[in-house]
Parts: C-alpha cells; sequence; structure tokens
C-alpha cells in the first residue's frame, strides 16, 4: 500500500482534495436538480383564504356531545350544503368538495407548524382530509370515525368548494369567524403496546447484566495476570 | 488510504517481547494511519471506537427525523420540543468531564463501554413514552452516550503518534458525528418499513428505536471483546503488573483545568460542534416545516448535513496535520480560527435564505467548514496537556455540548425567534466565540500571532512542568518526557529555535 502523503509530496493533496470536491459537488449537483425540478411546478400567484367566499354552511354533530372523542372509535356527523343566503349559481364553477379536520386556534398555541396563514398554500390549519368527491347541489351527510392518526387537540370542521383547475373557490366552516364556536375534542390513541413495554425492559436489562458481566471478568483476568 | 507522519519505519517493529504491524515510536504509538486495516491494536482501535460513537449519536439524534409524528403523538409544543433538544446535549456536559478523568484511570475501553451500555436503556425505553416529559427524559438520558467521543479522542491519543494524532482523531471522530446525519436517513426509513408491515404511525416510530438501542449495545460488546487501551495491553492488567503507574486523580484534575487553554478551546469547541449538534436537532424540522417537504426528503437534506463528516471533520484533522508539517503549532491554531470563522459567517448566510434550492447548497458548504473546525480543535486539543490529557479532552468536548444547549436556549426554545432569525443568531455568536483562539500560546512554539518564547522554551521544559520535583524522582514522568520527544516535530519545517 502506497502513501498518498508523505512529507516530501504536498503536491499530492490536490489529489485528495479532487475526490472530496468531486463528491461534493455531485451531491450538491443532484440536489440542485431536485430542487430546480420541484421550484419549476407550482409559481402560481399566491392565493388568499380571506379571497374565498363563504357560501356553504357546514354543521357538526360529534356522535357524544360534550365528551372527548376517542381516535379511532367514535364518530362526527358531518352535514354540508350550499347557504340559502348563496346567489342562485354560485356554485356553478364547484367541481369537488374537500371536507376537512381543521386545529382551533387553542390547539395552535406554541405549535408553529400547526399555524394559520393567509396565503392558502401556506396555511396549516387543516391538514387532515376527511374526505373529497364530486360536488353534488343537494345537501350531504357523512358519518366520520375519527382516524387513528389523529392527534390529541380541539377542532372544527371546514368545507373547500373547488373549481375544474384544482382551486379553491369557496368556504364553509362549522365554527365562527374566529373559530370558537362548536368546538370538539378528540383524544389520540397512546400508540404504546405492552409487548413494547415488555421488550423494552428486556433489552434494557440485558445491556446492564452484561455490562456487570464484562466487569467482574475483566477484574479475574487483571488478578490472573498479577499473579502470573 | 494511507497517512505517514515523520519517523515512519519499514515493516514492523519490535519493542521489548511486543511486535506491532505498523511502525512506531517511542512509547509504541503507531507513526502511520492505514484505514484500511484492523490491525491490532491501532487500527482495530480506531474502527472500534468510531463504531461505537456512531451508534451513539445516531441514538442521541434518533427523535429529530421522526418529530412532525412524535409531537403529534405526544401532543409536545414547540416549547417541549426546544427543551427536549437542550436536553438531549446537556446530559453530556458532565458525562463528557467525568468520562476524561475516568479514561485516565480505567483506560476508554472500559470506560466507553460502560457508558454505552448504561445508556442503552434510555434508548430502548423511548419506545414506551407517553407524555412531554417522558420525552424530555430519554433525550437527557440517551445524550449521555456522546461522552464516548472524549473515549475516542483519549483511544486515538494513545495510539497513534503526533504527526497522524489530528487524522487519527479527525476521522474518528468524524465517522462517530457522521451518525448524527445517518440517523436522519435511517429512522424514517425504518419508520416507513415499519408501517408498511402494518402498524399505526403512532406504534411505527415507537418500534423504530429499538434498532439504534441493538447497534448501541452490541457496538458496546465489540468494544470489550476486540479492544485494547494501550498499545501495550490494557489499563486495569498493566496498573496490576506495575507497568502503568496510577496518577493521582486530583492532581490530574488540577492540573487539566488551571491550563487556560483547555478553556479556550472549551468555548470554541462550543461553537464549532456546539453549532453542529444544535443544526442536527432542528434542520429536518426546519426544512419540513419552512419548505412544505414532506418527512423522507427532509430527512434526505438534514442527512446530508451530518453526512458531510465524512469527509470533513477528517479533511480537518489531516489539514492541521498537514499545516503542522509546515507552519507548526502555529499553522494549526491559524487553520483553525479561519475555517470556523468562516463557517459562522456561513451559517449566519443561512438563516437569511429564502430559497429551498440555496439554502440547501449553502448548508451544504457551512457543514464542511463548521465540521471541518471541529476536526482541526483536535488537532491542537492533544498537545496542550500530556498528564491531564484526559480531562483537556473532557473539558473541550463538554465545552462543545455547553455551546449547543446555550445556543439552544437562547435561540431555539419556544417561538421568541424564527427558525431563521436563531440560525443567523447562532452564526453571529460563532463568529464572536471563535476569537479567543487568537489568544492560545505554547512557549516552544508561540501563538497566531507571537513567535516562540525568547526564553527558548523547549517541548520538554513545558510538558515536564506538569511534574512536580518529587513525582520526576519517582519516574511517574516517564510517558511525558517521551512525548515531549515526539512534539519536537509541532516546530514545523521553516523554525528559528535552535534543536537542542
Amino acid at each position: 500500500m502506497h502513501p498518498f502523503f508523505s512529507s516530501k509530496s504536498i503536491f499530492l493533496l490536490p489529489k485528495f482534495q479532487n475526490s472530496t470536491m468531486t463528491i461534493h459537488t455531485l451531491l450538491f449537483a443532484s440536489l440542485l436538480i431536485f430542487s430546480f425540478i420541484h421550484s419549476c411546478r407550482g409559481g402560481n400567484k399566491d392565493r388568499l383564504f380571506t379571497e374565498l367566499q363563504n357560501l356553504i354552511e357546514v354543521t357538526t354533530k360529534p356522535m357524544q356531545d360534550g365528551v372527548v372523542l376517542e381516535a379511532g372509535k367514535d364518530m362526527v356527523t358531518v352535514k354540508w350544503k350550499l347557504k340559502s343566503s348563496a346567489k342562485v349559481d354560485a356554485d356553478a364553477t364547484f367541481k369537488t368538495i374537500q371536507v376537512k379536520l381543521c386545529y382551533a386556534p387553542i390547539s395552535q398555541v406554541d405549535r408553529p407548524w400547526r399555524k394559520t396563514h393567509n396565503e392558502l398554500l401556506k396555511d396549516k390549519t387543516c391538514p387532515y382530509e376527511i374526505v373529497s368527491k364530486p360536488y353534488d347541489k343537494t345537501p350531504q351527510s357523512l358519518d366520520w370515525t375519527v382516524e387513528l392518526d389523529i392527534p390529541t387537540g380541539t377542532y372544527f370542521v371546514r368545507v373547500y368548494g373547488i373549481d375544474g383547475d384544482g382551486h379553491e373557490v369557496a368556504y364553509g366552516q362549522s365554527s365562527d369567524e374566529g373559530r370558537t364556536t362548536n368546538l370538539f375534542s378528540i383524544q389520540a390513541i397512546s400508540g404504546g403496546h405492552v409487548s413494547l413495554d415488555i421488550a423494552s425492559i428486556l433489552f434494557s436489562v440485558f445491556s446492564v447484566v452484561s455490562l456487570l458481566v464484562f466487569f467482574v471478568k475483566e477484574k479475574k483476568k487483571a488478578k490472573l495476570e498479577q499473579r502470573e | 488510504m494511507e497517512v505517514e507522519g515523520k519517523g515512519g519505519e519499514a515493516g514492523t517493529t519490535t519493542t521489548a517481547t511486543r511486535r506491532f504491524a505498523l511502525p512506531v515510536d517511542a512509547e509504541n504509538k503507531s507513526t502511520t494511519f492505514r484505514l484500511f486495516s484492523v490491525a491490532k491494536p491501532h487500527m482495530r482501535a480506531f474502527h472500534l471506537s468510531w463504531f461505537q460513537f456512531f451508534c451513539c449519536f445516531v441514538s442521541t439524534f434518533a427523535a429529530p427525523p421522526l418529530l412532525p409524528i412524535i409531537r403529534e403523538n405526544l401532543n409536545l409544543t414547540a416549547t417541549d420540543i426546544g427543551n427536549a433538544g437542550i436536553a438531549s446535549v446537556s446530559g453530556s456536559v458532565f458525562a463528557r468531564i467525568v468520562m476524561g478523568t475516568a479514561c485516565d484511570l480505567f483506560g476508554p475501553r472500559l470506560a466507553s463501554a460502560a457508558l454505552t451500555l448504561s445508556t442503552a436503556p434510555a434508548v430502548y425505553f423511548t419506545a414506551g413514552i407517553k407524555s412531554p416529559i417522558g420525552f424530555i427524559m430519554v433525550r437527557f438520558f440517551a445524550g449521555f452516550s456522546l461522552a464516548t467521543f472524549v473515549s475516542t479522542q483519549f483511544w486515538m491519543s494513545s495510539m497513534f503518534s503526533g504527526p497522524v494524532v489530528g487524522s487519527a482523531n479527525g476521522i474518528a471522530a468524524g465517522w462517530g458525528n457522521l451518525g448524527g446525519g445517518a440517523t436522519q436517513l435511517i429512522m424514517p426509513i425504518v419508520f416507513s418499513l415499519i408501517r408498511r408491515m402494518g402498524a399505526t404511525k403512532f406504534t411505527a416510530w415507537r418500534i423504530a428505536f429499538f434498532i439504534p438501542g441493538l447497534f448501541q449495545t452490541l457496538s458496546a460488546f465489540a468494544v470489550l471483546l476486540f479492544g485494547q487501551d494501550l498499545p501495550d495491553g490494557d489499563y486495569w492488567a498493566m496498573h496490576k503488573s506495575g507497568e502503568k503507574e496510577k496518577d493521582d486523580v486530583g492532581k490530574v484534575i488540577s492540573n487539566g483545568i488551571s491550563n487556560y487553554r483547555g478553556w479556550i478551546t472549551a468555548l470554541a469547541y462550543g461553537y464549532c460542534f456546539g453549532v453542529e449538534l444544535t443544526i442536527d436537532n432542528i434542520i429536518a424540522e426546519y426544512f419540513f416545516d419552512r419548505f412544505h417537504l414532506n418527512l423522507q426528503t427532509a430527512g434526505i437534506i438534514a442527512a446530508s448535513f451530518g453526512l458531510a463528516n465524512f469527509f470533513a471533520r477528517p479533511g480537518g484533522g489531516i489539514f492541521s496535520d498537514l499545516m503542522a508539517r509546515r507552519f507548526g503549532m502555529r499553522g494549526r491554531l491559524w487553520a483553525w480560527w479561519i475555517v470556523q470563522t468562516l463557517g459562522g459567517v456561513l451559517c449566519a448566510f443561512l438563516g437569511q435564505i429564502h430559497s429551498l434550492t440555496w439554502s440547501i447548497v449553502v448548508m451544504l458548504i457551512f457543514s464542511v467548514f463548521v465540521q471541518a473546525a471541529c476536526g482541526l480543535t483536535f488537532g491542537v486539543v492533544p498537545f496542550i496537556s500530556r498528564r491531564s490529557l484526559g480531562v483537556i479532552s473532557g473539558m473541550t468536548g463538554a465545552g462543545g455540548n455547553v455551546g449547543a444547549v446555550l445556543t439552544q436556549l437562547i435561540f431555539f426554545k419556544g417561538s421568541t425567534y424564527s427558525r431563521e432569525t436563531g440560525i443567523t443568531l447562532m452564526g453571529i455568536m460563532s463568529i464572536a466565540c471563535s476569537l479567543p483562539i487568537c489568544f492560545i500560546y505554547f512557549p516552544q512554539w508561540g501563538g497566531m500571532f507571537c513567535g516562540p518564547s525568547s526564553k527558548k522554551v523547549t517541548e520538554e521544559d513545558y510538558y515536564l512542568a506538569e511534574w512536580s520535583a518529587k513525582e520526576k524522582a519517582k519516574n511517574l514522568h516517564l510517558a511525558s518526557q517521551k512525548f515531549a520527544e515526539t512534539s519536537v516535530s509541532e516546530r514545523g519545517r521553516a523554525s528559528t529555535h535552535p534543536q537542542t
């Protein structure tokens, strides 16, 4: 094995540097390409929530009032229809209806990843989709079982009317403008299992016990060597 | 890859009754570094120690890439997450200081394996946590394992001689730190595999933690079974047989903490390694939240920061050794200060960038500089003290974590500063805390702005000053004597200092 370096050949340094440089260049070139593709999509003018009209009437009724709903078990009945106060063909552009589960302000406190932004693309208020279906003029109703991956929190429901281009054109929500009324609470599953806890204990005990075993062996070995 | 220092000899070397596969110096430390060898004891020690350290890093930073899931399962707030991040790096402040002394007393093999095995339970118990407090506690205790850094540096400094110690330290630490990057890739992949097997999100992340836990346990076994403390044998065996004299713990500690250089390296390391730890904690969430990426993509980008350690930190160590060859210790100090300051500048930039592409580009360049600075730090540390090498390594390593704790406490807790602003401010603080490097001065070699002392202080004077006349009478200082002889290489080539 011949040396890359020796005290006489500092001029071999560029050779080593080159391979570092090459790999770094490849790494960020590939990331550049990836990001370029990513940023090429979209690039529309930012659509704002405040530009949407509140045309849809949404009501929610939890399975049991005043009780915290359990994820995976309890249900919420969601009903939506076009507001009677809306103009005659205000819903002409609606192609799809999207029903989403949204955080109430109390669940957004000190959690910047759930923040409400006016720009629709940036808005993180409503991350969970309950259902998305083609628009039907008749009043709709849905019994939705709270899914297993919904976190603990306080929620309301918002419905978006979406046009053929996939852009939101109108909305409705089960709560008021300040999102303080008619909220319901959900308790998430813990995700833990007894088997996991037992496995944790077993592996931990194994680690500590084997450490003690090694220590004892070391002491014995040292004593033996001393005697020699 | 092979790195060779001065004093290399061809073929095998015998000293008394021992034979080594690599050429060695007066202390039986290897004078070369052969990456692809696992020869006992030098290269084997290298591979065992970096791998164990790597596993500890994977475990300590296993939570951040999965935070988008964990924060929903445990109902964490930004404050909880910030506190857990601080907890993860604060435990090992104390542990690193203690580890230095433990290595001096018990040897790096036992000290590191003991720590690794006793912190593995924290990783296993992560699977069962149900609340923010539980989360903070497991991250706190798992984080203690980062003290294996000190044992790695100590072990490398015991196995490799002056001209190659920077490289050995840099590569071992770099490949250990790699764990902080690898985990950002590994954990999301393990998580999605487990999900595919049918587990819900909130269960899958829990099961995933058994992987880092197991690796940590197994790496400790490997160290215990295949490792050796010193080229000549193990500490305990050598203590008993009288070969290695036991030193006075109190003296070792007081000698170490009274050396002002150790405090400067501790502060400076806080702002290269501390910055690296902070970024490991926050970068995945930063990309996930700011640029609306999914878990896997954010993980890949976050990983590329830590993965740069594969080249960057070793590069720093090797660069330090190269500078020493030409310019001696002064070269090491200059290189360190320049690289670290530039790292701070790039960090400040990173927070100001709005586009995803440029954020990634700047982050990658920044990662190279900040990690190289870590490597350059430990090119200097082995020369600060010989008697209290463990204490100085421990102080410096602990300083790294203190930097991470302080930075996260000031800039990344709760919602006071946006993440972007926090990153910029961290860069500025980094530049400021690198300035004290200018004040490190070795009377035998000089400092950044001053040459060696006009009193013609030699290496022997410097290192033997750590021992009293009584101790010298008992011949306790012989290891330092040998070290002083080999450290003459730190004068550099263009030296006006007369050879004694």
